[in-house]
């Protein structure tokens, strides 16, 4: 029988679902203290006294960066355009965002904490601050680079210009999106011990990913790798969020080694988190796209600028979202000529890192729009200039412009199959229906979209990292009693890896899925995993256990072959008994294999080494491409300017879906946490880089209540690896801002440039529309609809 | 986001709520449902140095319906504001505070003291004209909800007072509208019409300081009187569309032509 394809309860819920979670936050060790961050209220400025005497006179124990040695986190990339910079564990000299963090206080309790944390006397000299990206710089916010610019890339191909100025038609757009963030339910949490007897540091966090916590706090602290150990107990959603190294970490552990002994904690609230984690998606991108007569994409010219925040993220670099939009933009669509310039800008806000889709819910929305317009223009419907353009199986491999391979190609079928989900027909009719009366107004909006995901070492390249993420590993280990251990370099924040990985191993190594317990998060306890992020886990982590556990096989083969007597190539395992081809009564269990290996050598077959273990490392070297296609009809409200989502439809290619309710879950996740984006969340920063919205008040987060019913459908295309699997973590993200946005388009025959997609903007829009028409109506009919 | 350090007490009688505010000599705070207060207190926002809880004060838990107006107790609870059928307009706005857990703690005193000029029930007070019983060391006064609302979070209140009950009239003819971002979010604008002994009133929440009584009788008229600002939701234009079309929702829901 086999678990993969079905959907059995998650491990994770017997804890999850009663209560029983194990967060950072809950773990409560002897003599714990807690720790609480001075933070700047400051955009930009010198710092020109630091006291904390006033806090230690008070009993308190306080860490200025000079008390923790001066530690920098220095994120590196060899591209040649890389501006190397540094980002303290705590402020030195000068402040560069509102909320970064300039001393740690040390009490007995949180509130204690934040009390000793006002004692705390820091003055500021400000600085002019830099908020948004495409406007001149102030005043530098590094020294290193005067003009604000960390990385700046041109992808090229084809002959652009030429191309250009002989389409015919070009289509010019100036598009910019909304800052937001990954905000998980639990924010970031840490406990550093450091143990003095045998200089061993445990660090617990809610990170994504251990094992390179581990490699860069032993490094950044000199310590001996193999005596640092990170463990990321259940965490509470990470988006990517959390795939980061932050100054706060390192602070924390680095406090823990000037107090041996002592556990400090620190806990994150939801307004340290607003200011200081990881934003995202703050880009503007201008494009010039030319198209033939009948909607073919002939060139694309871009010019792409994303707000990278204060520093360069550690270890991602402030070149994850510009290369990454500059790699993707052109999406699921074939193109020849493309340039695109690409840049990362340094600016005094909180810095940006890695969410969920990375940059591409962003230019998908670039490259949605440029369709939609070219097809408003050249009297195409928004369906039929995708048809015209996107790869196609018969594409498969296809060289994109930016020379990835996209090996799926199956974005036609995606969006047909989501129209019909929709309805497609009886919507455009009721829409025909209502335009020229006063009832709100239907808009239809599509995306189609190519998420890479799994990436080996070839594909994985991007920012040019001094590491490859390519490859994870995983220790199948069959104990005496002949029941299962999985020690996974996976880790999860909620996505069901616990779950995956047991059915992955369960269907390799033959044996029942209650028989297959998994422990993950743990770098003493795994070998190696780089993590949570670019929907790499089911490809790469999936893959390594699926070889593990086939390699364990074998080992019970073989053993098992010497104690029936029968030859190891003819025998089978289900569900935990062996059985001999043809003989069906000549069978042996697993937990007698697994007795006779650990604690009967007496019987253990000539040639064959005790222990029933096997650790096997898996690198896909390239990625799979999952296709993907959204379409939403939406009804607008010209009045208030609200928007009701009236249909929503998503069709993935998931390759094999390992566990249905779990890709579906990923998708309709990622879909509602798109809404967010498209609709509510913005982060907001005045000119003098205060953050507006610093509270969930006005940061407005998606409830169940906004998230409409959605129909998922599959088109299940096994991918190259050996699993046949594709990604699904972060696909549902991408589509959303394209979709809503083409739908408000569509509804009021407007022009969406930005977002969020606020009552204000479509009303705003609305009346414009409205004032246009008045006018136009003079002048013989409206030029659209 | 910790509460900066302070004293808690928990008097059982409004004269014992009154001495300990005078004892606070402006330093206290009154703590009812919580709901505003403690959010404000965990930025350190707000630092009382004595909090007096007054959950256990007897007596103001109590909704009472004589004579074409309901009395409601400073501690009714929005939830109980929301279930009850004798004033169907306080119930309608109350059913738009927040979510569940917010109006099961939040209380009617708490909302009116706290003036939030996005607030519903201050819009409803307001609109009906209801009046408002406050304790203080020389007794009881009376004050109409007109006069209590001074600007945001700002009333007519001394700090050693306390708002004890208010009492709504029940309109002949109502209506309610309100537009927000997201479900249980305070209002962009919040509009209330309401007809008592043969006054009609229509009232703006949301667009300035403190709720604004329209001279107006129309929707379209009314957007000449507002002066609302621009802020992270939207334009003063918009904020005015919005009240226009709030007002006309509400009138036509009252059954009154705008
Ligand atoms: C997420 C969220 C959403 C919300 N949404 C809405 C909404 O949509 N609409 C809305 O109207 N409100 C909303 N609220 C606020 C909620 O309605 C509060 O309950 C209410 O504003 C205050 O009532 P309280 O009893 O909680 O007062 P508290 O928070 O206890 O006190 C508020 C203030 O009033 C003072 N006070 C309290 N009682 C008295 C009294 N009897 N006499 C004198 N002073 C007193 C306190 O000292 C304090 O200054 C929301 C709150 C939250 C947390």
């Amino acid at each position: 029988m086999s678990s993969l394809g079905t959907s059995p309860p998650r491990k994770e819920d017997r804890r999850l679902v009663t209560g029983r979670g194990r967060f950072v936050g809950d773990l409560q060790l002897p003599r714990m203290r807690h720790v609480a961050f001075v933070r700047s209220p400051i955009a930009h400025a010198r710092i020109t006294t630091l006291d904390a005497g006033p806090a230690r006179d008070a009993g308190y124990r306080v860490f200025t960066q000079a008390d923790l040695g001066g530690i920098v986190l220095r994120a590196q990339s060899a591209l040649p355009s890389y501006v190397e910079t540094g980002q303290p564990a705590l402020a030195e000299g000068k402040v560069r965002f509102q909320g970064e963090p300039v001393a740690a206080v040390v009490a007995t309790d949180r509130y204690r904490a934040e009390d000793g944390a006002e004692l705390v006397e820091v003055d500021y000299a400000p600085l002019p601050p830099t908020v948004c990206a495409w406007l001149p710089p102030e005043s530098p916010v590094h020294d290193e680079a005067p003009d604000n610019v960390l990385l700046e890339r041109t992808f090229d191909a084809g002959d652009v210009d030429a191309t250009l100025a002989s389409a015919f038609l070009t289509v010019r757009r100036e598009l910019t999106t909304n800052r937001h963030a990954g905000n998980p339910m639990e924010c970031r949490a840490g406990v550093a011990l450091f143990d003095p007897a045998d200089r061993r540091l445990t660090f617990w966090s809610g990170t994504q990913v251990p094992h390179l916590v581990r490699n860069m706090i032993a490094e950044l602290l000199g310590l001996s790798e193999g005596n640092v150990r990170v463990v990321a107990p259940d965490v509470g959603g990470g988006f990517g969020v959390k795939a980061v190294l932050y100054p706060e970490d390192v602070a924390l552990c680095a406090i823990a080694l000037e107090m041996p002994g002592t556990p400090v904690k620190w806990v994150e609230d939801r307004v340290e988190h607003l200011a200081a984690a990881t934003h995202a998606r703050d880009h503007r991108y201008l494009l010039t796209a030319g198209f033939s007569e009948d909607g073919t994409l002939l060139a694309l010219d871009a010019d792409v600028t994303c707000n990278v925040g204060a520093y360069s993220v550690y270890p991602w670099t402030a070149g994850i979202e510009p290369l990454m939009a500059g790699g993707l933009l052109t999406g699921p669509y074939k193109l020849t000529h493309y340039r695109a310039t690409v840049r990362g800008v340094a600016t005094n806000t909180a810095p940006s890192g890695p969410y969920r889709g990375v940059a591409r819910p962003a230019s998908v929305f670039a490259m949605e729009t440029m369709l939609d317009d070219a097809a408003a223009r050249l009297g195409m419907t928004g369906v039929d200039i995708r048809r015209r353009n996107v790869i196609r199986p018969e594409d498969i491999p296809y060289k994109m412009p930016s020379r990835l391979v996209d090996d799926s190609g199956h974005y036609d079928e995606c969006l047909t199959k989501a129209l019909d989900a929709v309805g497609y027909d009886d919507l455009v009719e009721e829409q025909q229906r209502r335009r020229g009366t006063d009832e709100p107004q239907i808009g239809i909006g599509f995306a189609c979209y190519n998420e890479l995901t799994g990436l080996g070492r070839a594909a994985s390249a991007g920012p040019r990292m001094p590491f490859r993420t390519g490859h994870d590993a995983c220790t199948v280990r069959i104990n005496p009693d002949g029941r299962v251990t999985v020690f996974s370099g996976v880790t999860s924040q909620g996505q069901g890896l616990e779950t995956t990985v047991a059915q992955i191993v369960a269907d390799a190594l033959g044996v029942g899925y209650d028989d297959v317990d998994v422990r993950i998060g743990d770098t003493d306890a795994s070998l190696w995993g780089f993590g949570a992020f670019s929907s790499r886990q089911a490809v790469i982590g999936g893959g390594a256990a699926h070889r593990s556990a086939l390699a364990a096989r074998t080992k019970v083969l073989r053993l098992a072959a010497g104690l029936l007597e029968a030859d190891p190539s003819d025998l089978l395992i289900e569900n935990g008994v062996i059985a001999v081809a043809g003989s069906p009564d000549v069978t042996i269990g697993l937990p007698e294999v697994a007795r006779v290996a650990y604690l009967e050598s007496n019987r253990l077959p000539e040639g064959i080494e005790p222990g029933l273990e096997a650790t096997e490392f898996y690198d896909p070297i390239r990625g799979a491409f999952a296709a993907g296609a959204q379409v939403a009809a939406v009804e607008v409200d010209r009045t208030t300017g609200s928007i009701s989502i009236l249909r929503w439809a998503c069709v993935e290619d998931a390759g094999r879906a390992m566990h249905p309710q779990i890709v579906d879950g990923q998708i309709a996740g990622s879909i509602a946490q798109g809404i967010g984006g498209a609709l509510y969340e913005h982060l907001v920063y005045d000119d003098d880089g205060n953050l507006s919205t610093g509270t969930l008040l006005d940061y407005l987060m998606p409830t169940s209540a906004e998230i409409p019913e959605m129909t998922i459908g599959h088109v299940e295309r096994p991918a190259a690896n050996p699993l046949g699997v594709r990604g699904v973590g972060e696909g549902g993200t991408l589509g959303p801002n394209a979709v809503l946005a083409g739908a408000v388009s569509d509804a009021l025959g407007v022009k969406i440039d930005e977002l969020p997609l606020s009552p204000s903007v479509v009303w705003t829009a609305a009346r414009r529309a409205a004032e246009d028409r008045g006018v136009v109506d003079e002048d013989g009919g409206p030029d659209r609809e | 986001m910790k509460c900066a350090p302070f004293e808690y007490v928990r008097p059982t009688s409004v004269d014992d709520v009154l001495a300990a505010l005078a004892e606070a000599d402006g330093e206290g705070k009154i703590l009812a449902g919580g709901q505003s207060l403690v959010p404000v207190m965990a930025l350190r926002m707000a630092r009382p140095a004595v909090l007096v809880d007054v959950n256990k004060v007897e007596g103001l838990s109590d909704l009472e319906c004589d004579d074409g107006s309901v009395h409601v107790g400073a501690l009714v609870r929005h939830r109980t504001l929301a279930e009850q059928t004798a004033h169907p307009l306080l119930a309608e706005a109350a059913r738009h505070i927040g979510h569940t857990a917010i109006r099961t703690r939040g209380t009617a005193g708490g909302s009116i003291a706290h003036a939030d000029p996005a607030a519903e029930l201050p819009v409803v007070a307001v609109a009906t004209g209801a009046t408002v019983t406050v304790a203080g060391a020389d007794g009881d006064r009376w004050v109409a909800a007109e006069d209590l609302f001074a600007g945001p979070l700002m009333t007519t209140l001394d700090p050693d007072e306390m708002v004890t009950g208010i009492d709504f009239p029940v309109p002949t003819r109502w209506g309610f509208a309100e537009f927000a971002r997201r479900h249980g979010d305070f209002a962009l604008v919040t509009v209330v019409v309401a007809e008592v002994d043969g006054d009609l009133r229509i009232v703006v929440g949301g667009v300035g300081p403190v709720p604004i009584r329209a001279r107006s009788t129309g929707a379209e008229t009314l957007g000449d009187e507002l002066t609302p600002t621009g802020d992270l939701h939207g334009s003063a234009d918009f904020r005015r569309g919005l009240a226009i079309e709030m007002a006309r929702r509400a009138l036509a829901s009252a059954g009154i032509q705008g």
